[in-house]
C-alpha cells in the first residue's frame, strides 16, 4: 500500500498540477466568498428549510470558515467527477494493467490510490479553506458583515470542526466515485451514472418523498456538508453516509479483486 | 522456467484458452505465435495475473502463477500494447512504475539509455510516436531487471524501421541471460531471434519446443533451375528416373531431399543434369521458412 501510495503521491504532486490547483483556488476563495458573503440574509429572513447563509452565522466566530464550507458545498458534483475521473480514467487508458503488473496486490493499489488522493484532497482543503477565510475577511465588510469574531480560540476551533466536516463529505464522495468507477470501468458510463444519480434523480426523489434525505447517498453527503438539516440530523447523516461508504469500499475492492483487467 | 498446465480461460460460452500445457526452459527467446484470437493474450494475461485461470495452474521461475505478488517480483511484463499516462513525460512515467513496484530508480536512465529514449526522457509520454511508447513499455519492463520478460505482440503497429529497431533491441535484451516470451503475427522477424516455439490455435497447444525443431518434419528441397526453360521437362524427367518426385514451379524444379542428405543430392541432381546436356543457372537446398512450416501447419489443423 506504501509503494502505491507513494507512486500515486509521485504523479499527483507535480509542479503543473500544483500551479493549476494553487491558480482554481485563489479564483474559487475569492469568488465563493463573494457569492456567499452577498446571499446572506437576516435570520429573520431565512426559511429553515432552505441552506442560506445568514448575517448572523457568519458574524459569529467560525465565520469566516464556514464560507469556506458554504462554498465547497457549490462542488460537490465537481469532486464526485474529479474522483470518477481519477479511478475510471485508468480503465479506459488501459494503465490498470500498467500498474498491476508492478504491484499486484488489487487491495492495496486501491487503498494506495484512494489513501493518496485523500491526502492530496486533505492538503488541498486546508489550503482552501485558509485562502477562503482570507478572501472573506478581506471581503466581509462590504456586505455588513462583522469580522471581529473570526480570531481566537473559538474561531480556530470552528475552523477545524468544518474543515473536518468538509473532509468526511469529500471521502464520502470519493469512496462512492471508486465505487461507480469499479463496477462500471468506464469513464463515460461512470460519469453519467454518477452525475445522474447524485445530481438530478436523487433531488427529484427528494421533492417526491420527504424522508429521502434520510436515505441516499448524495443527499445524506449533502446534509453532512451543512452539518445536518432539518430533514436529517447531523449525526443520522454520518451514521448512515459511514455505512454507504463501507459498503461502496467493500464493493470496489471486490469488483476490483474479482475481475480480469484485459480487453480479451 | 516457466510451466502451465491444463491452463483453461473460459468467457461465457466461449473457450479463449483450452487445457494448454506448455515449457519454456530458462535462457530462451521464446516465439509466440497463433492466428489472431488464438489465446496468445489471454494465456500471457493469466501469466501475470490480469486474468484468473478458468482451470489449471503452472510456475514462473518455480513460483506458482497463483501467487502472483511473488512470481511477478522477478517479471517483467509489456501486455496489449503500452499503457502510461500521456501528460507525464518518459522519466516521471517510470519513476511512478518504479514506486509502484519498489524498484530502483537509479534503473530509469540505464532503461531509457538500453531503449534508445535517453534524449528523450523529458518529453510527454502523449506526444511519443507508437515505436517510442513501445520501446518505452519495454523499458518499464525492465526497470526491475527482470530474469523473465513477457512481451505481447511489441512490433504491432511499427513501420519497418521500427520493427528492425524492435529486432535489434530485442536480440540486445535477451543476450543479457534473460528469458523472453515474446508473441508477434512477424514470423519472419521471430525466425531471427527465437531459439524456442509456442504454437496456438483455438487456444490449443500445436506445438512447443526448439525452434529448429519445428518444420523439420517438412523436407527441405532441392531447386534445380535450367538456364533454358525449355530444357525443364527433361530435367524432370531426369529426376524422375532417380525415384524422386520432383513439381515444377516458376521455371524451377523443386526435389524433396526425403531421407537423402539435401547437399550431397544437390551435387549428385547437378552433376547428372550436366551429363544430360542440361546447363543450369541455380541449385540450391532451399529449407521451409518459419512461415511455410506453420501455414502448413495451420492448414492440417483446419483441413
Amino acid at each position: 500500500m506504501i509503494r502505491a501510495y507513494r507512486a500515486e503521491l509521485a504523479r499527483l504532486l507535480r509542479r503543473r498540477m500544483l500551479i493549476g490547483t494553487a491558480i482554481v483556488i485563489v479564483v474559487t476563495a475569492i469568488a465563493g466568498a463573494a457569492i456567499v458573503l452577498s446571499a446572506a440574509e437576516p435570520a429573520a429572513r431565512v426559511s429553515s428549510e432552505g441552506y442560506t447563509p445568514t448575517i448572523e452565522s457568519l458574524s459569529r466566530a467560525g465565520g469566516g470558515t464556514e464560507v469556506f464550507r458554504y462554498v465547497a458545498a457549490f462542488w460537490g458534483t465537481f469532486v464526485f467527477v474529479v474522483f470518477v475521473g481519477l479511478f475510471a480514467l485508468d480503465f479506459s487508458r488501459g494503465t490498470y494493467r500498467t500498474m498491476l503488473l508492478r504491484q499486484p496486490n488489487r487491495l492495496r493499489l486501491l487503498a494506495g490510490r484512494m489513501a493518496a488522493f485523500l491526502t492530496v484532497a486533505a492538503g488541498i482543503l486546508a489550503v482552501a479553506e485558509a485562502a477562503t477565510w482570507v478572501a472573506a475577511r478581506l471581503q466581509a465588510s462590504g456586505q455588513g458583515i462583522s469580522t471581529s469574531a473570526w480570531n481566537g480560540t473559538a474561531a480556530l476551533g470552528a475552523a477545524v470542526s468544518d474543515y473536518a466536516i468538509v473532509l468526511v463529505w469529500v471521502t464520502g464522495y470519493a469512496v462512492l466515485a471508486m465505487a461507480v468507477a469499479m463496477l462500471v470501468r468506464s469513464l463515460a458510463v461512470a460519469l453519467a451514472v454518477g452525475i445522474l444519480w447524485a445530481g438530478p434523480l436523487e433531488h427529484l426523489i427528494q421533492n417526491a418523498w420527504a424522508s429521502a434525505p434520510r436515505f441516499f447517498p448524495g443527499l445524506l453527503l449533502e446534509a453532512i456538508g451543512q452539518r445536518g438539516t432539518p430533514r436529517v440530523g447531523m449525526t443520522q447523516a454520518l451514521v448512515t453516509a459511514a455505512v454507504y461508504t463501507v459498503v461502496a469500499a467493500i464493493v470496489s475492492v471486490v469488483a476490483f479483486t474479482r475481475r480480469d483487467v484485459t480487453t480479451a | 522456467m516457466l510451466t502451465v498446465s491444463g491452463l483453461t480461460k473460459r468467457y461465457g460460452d466461449r473457450l479463449a484458452v483450452d487445457h494448454l500445457d506448455l515449457r519454456i526452459p530458462r535462457g530462451v527467446v521464446a516465439g509466440f505465435i497463433g492466428p489472431n484470437g488464438a489465446g496468445k493474450t489471454t494465456t500471457m494475461a493469466m501469466l501475470v495475473g490480469l486474468a484468473r485461470p478458468t482451470a489449471g495452474d503452472g510456475t514462473i521461475l518455480g513460483v506458482p502463477i497463483r501467487d502472483t505478488a511473488r512470481a511477478l517480483r522477478r517479471v517483467g511484463a509489456l501486455l496489449e500494447g503500452p499503457a502510461m499516462w500521456p501528460s507525464l513525460t518518459a522519466r516521471q512515467n517510470l519513476v511512478v512504475l518504479a514506486r509502484l513496484g519498489g524498484q530502483d530508480e537509479d534503473r530509469i536512465a540505464a532503461v531509457l539509455e538500453l531503449v534508445g529514449l535517453a534524449d528523450r526522457a523529458d518529453d510527454k509520454f502523449g506526444k511519443f510516436s507508437l515505436g517510442m511508447k513501445q520501446r518505452l513499455g519495454i523499458a518499464a519492463a525492465l526497470l526491475g531487471d527482470p530474469e523473465l520478460l513477457i512481451l505481447d505482440e511489441p512490433t504491432n503497429g511499427l513501420d519497418p524501421a521500427g520493427i528492425s529497431d524492435m529486432r535489434e533491441l530485442l536480440v540486445r535484451i535477451a543476450g543479457d541471460d534473460r528469458t523472453v516470451l515474446v508473441s508477434s503475427h512477424l514470423l519472419n522477424e521471430l525466425e531471427q531471434i527465437c531459439d524456442w516455439l509456442v504454437i496456438i490455435d483455438g487456444g490449443r497447444l500445436l506445438y512447443s519446443g526448439p525452434a529448429r525443431e519445428f518444420g523439420a518434419a517438412t523436407d527441405p528441397e532441392v531447386v534445380l533451375r535450367p538456364v533454358e526453360r525449355a530444357a525443364l521437362e527433361g530435367l524432370s524427367e531426369l529426376v524422375s528416373a532417380r525415384g524422386l518426385e520432383p513439381r515444377t514451379t516458376d521455371g524451377a524444379l523443386l526435389v524433396p531431399v526425403g531421407g537423402n542428405d539435401a547437399l550431397a543430392l544437390a551435387g549428385s541432381l547437378n552433376g547428372a543434369a550436366a551429363t544430360g546436356g542440361i546447363v543450369l543457372s541455380e541449385v540450391r537446398v532451399q529449407r521451409p521458412t518459419l512461415e511455410a512450416a506453420y501455414l502448413d501447419m495451420l492448414e492440417g489443423v483446419h483441413r
